[in-house]
């Protein structure tokens, strides 16, 4: 038989015992908070009854008192005004104009000091109306687009909240999913784009969407497939899409592989950069002149299928003439 | 319209209804029905209001009432929704009472002299949630057919649908009010029973934006559509767009975040104890997924726009 260890009856030893007594307490605590619930279901007489009350109170309560923010939120709800979204109110795709400002701070010191971002042609951003920003899309997680944001939030002192489009599968990401949407990023569904157009908000796309991302070093300034979806949006809501070419992005942090079977929350590919850390690259992001789709196109262009593939292909060649001339004035990597 | 018959007149909204059209000098008779007997007086003592007892999931009650008393009353407008509240219950008697009375209704009214106007009061739950989805919903967003829905919602998309399907082959004009949750008890509201609990759990890593109204917004809704001869589906949100989270907090509850397949069990075991309503099978979808609805269209057409929070 085993002699009882010198250490066995030290009051020491007590102690995972009382740990694990604290943590049944607390499970037990947060049991009964958590079952802690109305009485059970009433009918016919005593519901009407309760019917009554409840009916009678709740107008009471509301006749007291109009609620400031029911008011505000119920315009936004309607879809009336959301371009005037109070700071501290949620438009309904979570948009929160006060976590953008939290969030806008670390992104413009990534905007400054970091990708040391400069912009050229920044007056071409409409100051007011609805417009589409068309751009290439690069590097292994999508610094471009948060750049891109801060810099056309900058370029319009302030004023305008870029609504940046992104693929489904960031709304289903944990944690980023909700970050993304509380500063304005937006699902990328049609009727998403044509509410926020009507709300004459600043949407920005990146036509190239995650074929962007994932393309090989090999490719870059190359824009992957251009989808026409932003052309044919523009052309039917007649606003204008503003090219803008992105240089640096696609050097940021190049691929060194992309897992195509790893689906994880969705996304299309699972990416390997080369480097642990975006490099610290300079961004020079050029805006070029607003498209005016309509008026190249004509009115109806938006039905013709044909034509809509034309004007992607404009707004195509307007980013590739943007990078192309801003490729050839930049004089490094890192200048 | 003037002269009502109101369905489901016994519950929070139902009476809230009462109230809005009997505070309107232009209504002239309300007929409520009630399936067992009630004392009129919880109603009020007003002379325009009339009680009638039916069975509305058995069709030879459903024919009496509208070729006797609503016929005798000079009924014009029938405002109906789905009568059946629980969540917990299953069946084909569940089944009779939201999808089966309305067809019973719409028979009724096929050739009926004197209803001209008919409001179905539908759900936002009708709606599937989908990350590939808007999240702003409109009237053409896809409805839920998932097989793997519970009964709740495949009969209310049921009975949405058999009443959308006859908009323009009866002679009266439908108005479908697809409405968002009324987060009021007794009203068959599932965030309700959810923040009655002191600790609210919810999937860690998801805070979606969901959508409230109040009593008295969707009561002025149907009051709205009363007024109108518009036809069509029409989106009725409420006054308060917020987190998941804001929402209990602002219930002065814990809000808890776990990890997602912990809450379902969670939730069931709690049920299963203390016959509690919400279950998180119904809400899995909006607990990961923002969605509000669009009312664009009621706001236009019906002149209808939320004003009542239904927050504490």
């Amino acid at each position: 038989m085993r002699e009882p260890q010198p250490w066995a009856h030290s009051p020491t030893s007590q102690v995972p015992v009382i740990i694990w007594l604290l943590a049944l307490l607390r499970v037990f605590r947060f049991w009964r908070a958590f079952v802690r619930n109305s009485g059970p279901r009433k009918s016919s007489e005593e519901a009407l009854i309760r019917s009554t009350e409840i009916a009678n109170s709740l107008r009471e309560m509301h006749n007291e008192r109009m609620s400031h923010e029911g008011l505000k939120t119920a315009k936004l709800c309607s879809m009336g005004r959301m371009k005037d979204t109070p700071p501290d109110s949620y438009d309904a795709f979570g948009f929160l104009p006060k976590t953008m400002e939290e969030a806008l701070r670390p992104a413009r010191w990534l905007h400054r000091n970091y990708f040391r971002v400069r912009s050229y042609g920044a007056h071409n951003i409409p100051k007011t109306g609805g417009v589409i920003v068309a751009a290439n899309h690069s590097g292994a997680l999508p610094m471009d687009g948060i750049m891109l944001g801060v810099d056309l939030f900058e370029n319009t002192n302030r004023k305008r909240y870029p609504r940046v489009i992104v693929d489904h599968f960031v709304e289903r990401l944990p944690y980023v999913g909700v970050l993304f949407s509380r500063v304005g990023a937006v699902g990328g569904s049609r009727r998403n784009l044509e509410t926020l157009l009507d709300l004459e908000q600043l949407v920005v796309v990146f036509p190239e969407g995650t074929s962007g991302v994932g393309k090989p070093f090999s490719e870059r300034y190359k824009p992957q497939r251009w989808h026409v979806g932003h052309a044919e949006l523009a052309l039917r809501h007649n606003v204008p899409v503003l090219p803008v070419g992105i240089i640096g992005a696609e050097e940021q942090w190049p691929l060194l592989a992309r897992i195509n079977g790893v689906r994880a929350f969705g996304a299309p590919f699972l990416p390997i950069p080369a480097t642990p850390l975006p490099l610290p690259v300079r961004y020079h992001i050029h805006y070029g002149a607003p498209v005016d789709l309509v008026a190249e196109f004509g009115d109806d262009a938006a039905c013709d299928p044909t034509l809509v593939d034309k004007a992607a292909e404009r707004i195509r060649a307007a980013v590739q003439s943007l990078l192309t001339a801003g490729l050839k004035k930049r004089k490094g990597l890192f200048r | 319209m003037s002269r009502v018959l109101l369905t489901g007149a016994t519950t929070p909204l139902g009476m809230e209804v009462i109230g809005q059209l009997l505070a309107n000098d232009r209504t002239e008779a309300i007929l409520t029905v009630a399936r067992n007997e009630v004392n009129p007086a919880h109603f009020g003592n007003d002379p325009r209001l009339h009680i009638e007892y039916a069975d509305l999931t058995r069709e030879r009650d459903v024919r009496t009432l509208m070729n006797g008393p609503v016929r005798t009353l000079g009924i014009n407008a029938v405002v109906h929704g789905p009568l059946h509240r629980s969540a917990l219950d299953q069946g084909r008697g569940v089944h009779a009472m939201n999808v089966e009375s309305t067809r019973s209704l719409l028979m009724g009214l096929q050739s009926h002299p004197t209803v001209r106007r008919f409001v179905y009061r539908s759900f936002s739950e009708v709606y599937k949630l989908e990350d590939y989805l808007p999240t702003l919903i409109g009237e053409d967003h896809p409805l839920e057919f998932s097989r793997k829905a519970p009964q709740r919602v495949r009969d209310r998309v049921e009975s949405d649908l058999s009443v959308c399907a006859l908009q323009g082959m009866i002679p009266c004009s439908i108005a479908v009010l697809r409405c968002a949750e009324v987060l009021a008890p007794e009203s068959g509201s599932q965030l309700w029973d959810y923040l009655q609990s002191a600790v609210c759990l919810r999937p860690a890593g998801y805070n979606p934006i969901v959508n409230v109204a109040s009593l008295q917004d969707i009561a002025n809704a149907i009051c709205h559509a009363l007024a109108t001869d518009a036809q069509g589906v029409f989106n009725i949100p409420g006054a308060d767009t917020l987190p998941l989270s804001s929402l209990v907090s602002r219930f002065a509850k814990r809000s808890l975040p776990i990890p997602g397949p912990l809450i379902a069990p969670l939730y069931r075991l709690r049920t299963g104890l203390l016959r509690t309503e919400f279950r998180y099978d119904l809400n899995r979808a909006r607990f990961h997924q923002n969605g509000a609805l669009d009312g664009r269209r009621a706001k236009e057409v019906l002149g209808y726009e939320p004003q009542v929070s239904a927050l504490p």
